[in-house]
């Protein structure tokens, strides 16, 4: 494929864009070397599988005046073609260059500083660590790992490589939740007792393991069936994966506790303080979704996974309720403001979200978190130990949920106490040539 | 017994195989959505399905996956067999990766011999998966092979053994290998120097650090090893080489430096930061002082109000913010001062860091700009005690509510609102009672009615509430009816009732006014009594209105809705009312609701409205399952509609409809 891009420089570029935001820009000063963006830099930002889900997040990226996208790449034609008509419409030229393979669209675009990845989960962490590898700062979706093994392997890049990387985990970064987070840790609720997560209430723990009929595969420039599968143990083709079809297979998916719970526990962990580990028992129920399980952290707090099909505790989607022994706060997706246990708290959102903030640094955009941390290589809200720590307790559920057993988990060694059987879930071998 | 013939071998070899592919595939139908781990005891199964050389690949597939979990010993060789197979070797090191027995160390050394291509990468992986030392001089041939693929994957499981004679064969190695395969070589040295670190043995790693730092590695790779170098160091290494680093003229190494410092606690680190800064452009004094204000250390808070006071803009902003995440209170009267700043950047950052300054001391300022004499900044004092949430300001504003005299009365009783509780309620009660601009006493109804609505117990408020209305005059009292309607509850319903029946016409509006907006259920019997008894036309129209309203909710159930608008028809005289109620029955799915509208098609006010209230309530109706049961009885009401109707949209629409319910009807 011909690579005719302009390679526009960040100056030109800044040129004909309109005014940048304060209060980074300092005229003349440092440009960027290779990677490392200084404050007053424009980001070049590329991209890796961004299909529906991915759109989304684009667009939420595009209008951020500091950052200029220049490149996509996916193994499916039609896909990345959508992405270059997004781009190129956006800014009204057609200088957007796809690519069909990662490591090539890696390997050579020494100029990129940033991807947005939002490929499916089975490339989630794989394309995360390869991109860190080539000097990318990574904003990834999630659930962003497929075992513990992958999770340790984005947090060890990352570091490795001083890479910023944000997991798609949004709600971090949103006024209703951060301030329920607030009065958790403030704390309004008293001495927290018990964590409730909301895991989806469609499909099941136990995944698909079937294959779906086998269709022709169509020409490689259409889809690189090999590249989709990625780590994946291969399958023959069905265009149904494709089309989101891949959801709820064992080798794609993290089930239904993933689907949610990666949010949901996320949230949870970091508004009790307990975003570098994990719970250390995790009680198996006798149903098919894990629906009431009791994960227990070291320090007595419970967490409840909780499907909550007659819409008792939420009445929206991907919710959490914190209950203390003063009171409780519970938010999901949709609320106009958080549910409390006392109405006079609500007098303090304001306060309490802007005092995160500036105590945090953090704004209430999970992109624009990203997109500072890039400058200034702080963490972001969900960096790779979150969204780690997090996806451990995902996976760990998910075992308990397989082996039928109850579990005991050693959040430092991040290992199954004495149950060889469980600890075998923490890796699976990727397919070559995708290894980490 | 007698040998089998040839063919009669094979047939019976197909048979079997027919059988045992037959039993396989049903197994496997059962797992489309069976468990993900096998029974134990099945491993004898599914090494047996992994030797049919007859199996399908499916079967063989699952059977790795299932053996991932429960194969011993026994599915090594057999697993072993498959890694040069270029469909199975992936499954079979799915199958071998994470069986702890030593034997497959030993299967997966012997494979990087005889494996090749593809399949060697991933052998190498596994190895390098399994941490396994004894594999480290074949992987040390391996890394000088030539073959990028296979340099990537032994380079890093070299990284992953991460011993002394692996970190050696890196070395030997990196002048060597292809340029492709650099940056694994280079990921492998990073990888032993963090195992090195987690042994203790900080010099080796550090020499490695220094290697790669100081090399022409892309910028990731030396910027990741010299911010583990500075950490690897003990503290006056590590704070050696901060400060060297900061002068680096390279942005990469310096950024890392800077980078490095977020995790160094020692006090000294902040005197080498803020030292720095000042020979560094502007681009890089951001940099540090975001790290100053990262590392949390208050002792950096001088050198950073001097930055927040001079210098280029953006710098002086970035300082702001770091001085407010540090939370030193000497950073206060500063910040004060900043918000007279001439750049509207610098003051604005100066207000939003008093607005979120940790601790008293921002609070006496702020009460201190409140007690000044300057307009201005006491709007300033009175959003930042918003902010603030400062109930501690709960007596000034309280003083300044009760000066006839202050500028900024209205705003000061506005924020009791926003900051008092239930022991503000006596002073709001009294200023109701005082103030007598407009203005004013818009303020206290806003700041009542907020107080109340945040208290656990509103329906306490509300009696609290109540117990003013006797002694109020009429435009207090109307006040205290519009708090009690944004309060609801059942004291506050009684209450606005009997003011309805009030011989004061403003007390009488002001209720009539609350009642037509109440939210519960619980105010219809009253709402329809008092439209009834009441002979002002505008407040029955707001009784009226009420009343539909309440009667178009969804959650009150259906044929209470219908019987309350049975109730409304004697009442309603307008056209407007006519047309709420219309567009309340067109939403109730009983057929008795059709029998409300149709009259109304005789009504040529609204005639046009009543048919298609007729005609939107009819096609719901006749989507009901149970539609047959009812459908004759609408087929007066819609050939009622269906002359009536003038619009050709809406009359087709009856009309088709008007089928639908005589084809119903006749199905019967």
């Amino acid at each position: 494929m011909s690579h005719n891009h302009s390679h526009l420089s960040r100056r030109a570029f800044l040129g004909t864009a309109a005014a940048i935001a304060a209060p980074y820009i300092v005229p003349a000063s440092v440009f960027g070397r290779d990677g490392a963006v200084p404050p007053s830099e424009r980001i070049i930002l590329g991209g890796i599988g961004i299909g529906n889900r991915g759109s989304h997040v684009l667009n939420w990226m595009l209008p951020e005046p500091d950052v200029q996208f220049v490149a996509t790449c996916d193994p499916q034609k039609a896909r990345r073609e959508m992405v270059k008509k997004m781009v190129d419409t956006r800014y009204g030229n057609s200088d957007c260059v796809v690519y069909p393979d990662i490591r090539e669209f890696l390997a050579t675009r020494t100029d990129i500083d940033a991807v947005l990845s939002t490929t499916g989960d089975r490339w989630h962490a794989t394309a995360a660590i390869m991109a860190m590898r080539a000097g990318k700062d990574v904003y990834s979706e999630k659930p962003s790992a497929m075992t513990i093994a992958e999770g340790q392997g984005v947090v060890s890049t990352a570091k490795r490589f001083r890479r910023v990387y944000q997991s798609g985990l949004q709600r971090l970064s949103e006024g209703n939740f951060t301030f329920a987070n607030e009065l958790l840790r403030l704390g309004y609720l008293g001495k927290l007792h018990t964590l409730r997560a909301h895991i989806a209430p469609w499909d099941a723990a136990e995944m698909r393991h079937d294959w779906l009929p086998e269709q022709p595969l169509p020409p490689k420039e259409e889809m690189d069936w090999d590249a989709w599968l990625g780590p994946c143990p291969w399958r023959p083709y069905n265009s149904e994966y494709t089309r989101g079809g891949w959801r709820n297979h064992y080798d794609f998916h993290t089930s239904c506790i993933g689907e949610w719970g990666a949010h949901t526990f996320a949230q949870v962990q970091v508004a009790a303080g307990l975003a570098e580990t994990s719970p250390v028992e995790y009680k198996y129920v006798a149903n098919d979704s894990g629906d009431g399980m009791v994960a227990t952290f070291a320090n007595g707090v419970k967490l409840v996974l909780e499907r909550d099909m007659a819409g008792k505790i939420w009445h929206g989607s991907c919710g959490v309720r914190y209950e203390g022994d003063e009171g409780w706060v519970a938010i999901a997706d949709g609320y106009s403001k958080c549910e409390v246990s006392n109405p006079a708290w609500m007098g303090d959102f304001k306060k309490l979200v802007d005092d995160y903030m500036a105590r945090t640094q953090r704004p209430m955009s999970h992109v624009r978190n990203f997109f500072d941390c890039v400058k200034s290589r702080r963490l972001t809200v969900a960096n790779p130990v979150v969204m780690h720590r997090s996806m451990s307790t995902v996976h760990a559920a998910n075992v308990c949920m397989w082996l039928k057993r109850d579990m005991k988990f050693d959040p430092a060694k991040e290992e199954f106490v004495n149950d060889a059987e469980a600890n075998r879930f923490r890796s699976r071998a990727m397919r070559e040539p995708w290894t980490i | 017994m007698a040998e089998n013939s040839f063919e009669e071998n094979v047939m019976l070899k197909s048979r079997v195989h027919l059988i045992l592919i037959v039993t396989l595939l049903l197994a496997c139908a059962g797992q489309t959505f069976a468990q993900t781990v096998a029974a134990k005891g099945d491993e004898p199964k599914l090494i047996a399905v992994l030797k049919d050389s007859a199996a399908p690949l499916k079967a063989k597939i699952d059977a790795c996956r299932q053996l991932a979990i429960v194969g011993g010993k026994d599915s090594i060789a057999p697993l072993a067999s498959l890694l040069g197979d270029e469909q199975l070797s992936h499954n079979a090191r799915y199958a071998l990766q994470m069986n702890p027995d030593p034997a497959v160390d030993a299967a997966l050394r012997d494979a990087l011999g005889t494996v090749k291509g593809r399949p060697l990468a991933g052998v190498i992986f596994t190895v390098g998966y399994r941490r396994d030392a004894k594999a480290v001089p074949t992987l040390a041939s391996l890394v000088n092979s030539g073959n990028a693929m296979v340099v990537d994957a032994a380079a890093r499981a070299l990284g992953n053994i991460g011993n002394s004679e692996a970190a050696q064969a890196l070395q030997q190695a990196l002048g060597k290998v292809p340029a492709e395969c650099k940056l694994a070589v280079y990921e492998g040295l990073a990888r032993c120097a963090e195992s090195f670190v987690a042994g203790g043995k900080n010099q080796d790693a550090i020499a490695i650090y220094e290697q790669l730092y100081k090399s022409n590695a892309p910028h990731h790779v030396r910027g990741g090893a010299l911010r583990a170098a500075i950490l690897a160091r003990d503290a006056s290494g590590g704070q050696k080489l901060l400060q060297e680093q900061l002068a680096n003229s390279d942005y990469i190494l310096f950024s890392a430096a800077a980078q490095a410092s977020h995790q160094m606690g020692a006090a000294e680190v902040t005197t080498i930061l803020t030292g720095a800064t000042k020979a560094l452009v502007a681009d890089r004094q951001i940099v540090v002082i975001q790290a100053l204000g990262v590392r949390g250390d208050k002792g950096a808070t001088p050198a950073l109000l001097t930055m927040a006071q001079n210098g280029e803009p953006p710098v002086r902003v970035a300082a702001i913010r770091a001085v407010v995440e540090l939370g030193d209170g000497s950073s206060v009267p500063v910040l004060v001062q900043l918000l007279d700043d001439g750049n509207r950047e610098i003051a604005k950052a100066a207000q939003e860091g008093l607005a979120t300054f940790p601790g008293p001391k921002a609070d006496d300022a702020v009460m201190q700009m409140f007690a000044g004499t300057n307009t201005d900044k006491q709007r300033m004092a009175l959003d930042l005690m918003g902010r603030r949430r400062m109930t501690s300001g709960l007596p000034a504003l309280v003083q300044t509510a009760n000066s006839v005299d202050s500028k900024i009365r209205t705003d000061a009783i506005k924020m009791i609102g926003e900051l008092g509780g239930s022991e503000q309620l006596p002073t709001m009660f009294g200023l109701l009672k005082n103030v007598q601009a407009f203005q004013e006493l818009a303020a206290v109804e806003q700041s009542l009615t907020a107080i109340c609505l945040r208290s656990p117990d509103s329906d306490q408020q509300a009696r609290q509430v109540i117990g003013q209305l006797e002694k109020a005059e009429p435009t207090q009292k109307a006040s205290l009816i519009r708090v009690l309607g944004a309060l609801g509850g059942p004291s506050a319903l009684q209450a606005v009732c009997a003011c309805a029946r009030s011989d004061n016409a403003d007390v009488r509006s002001a209720s009539a006014r609350a009642l037509g907006t109440w939210k519960t259920i619980d105010a219809a019997p009253s709402l329809l009594t008092l439209a009834k008894e009441t002979s002002n036309p505008a407040e029955k129209t707001l009784f009226v209105r009420g009343y539909l309203s309440l009667a178009g909710r969804g959650d009150v159930p259906a044929p209470d809705r219908v019987a309350m608008c049975r109730q409304a028809v004697g009442l309603i005289a307008r056209d407007e009312e006519k047309r709420l109620l219309l567009g309340t029955l067109s939403n109730i799915e009983l057929p008795e609701a059709m029998d409300l509208i149709s009259p109304y098609v005789d009504d040529a006010g609204i005639r046009q409205e009543a048919v298609l209230a007729a005609v939107t309530l009819g096609e719901k109706l006749l989507k009901r399952d149970d539609a047959k049961s009812f459908a004759d009885k609408l087929v007066p009401a819609l050939e009622k509609a269906a002359q009536a109707a003038s619009d050709a949209t809406v009359a087709n629409r009856v009309k088709t409809v008007l089928q639908q319910a005589k084809d119903k009807a006749g199905a019967k």
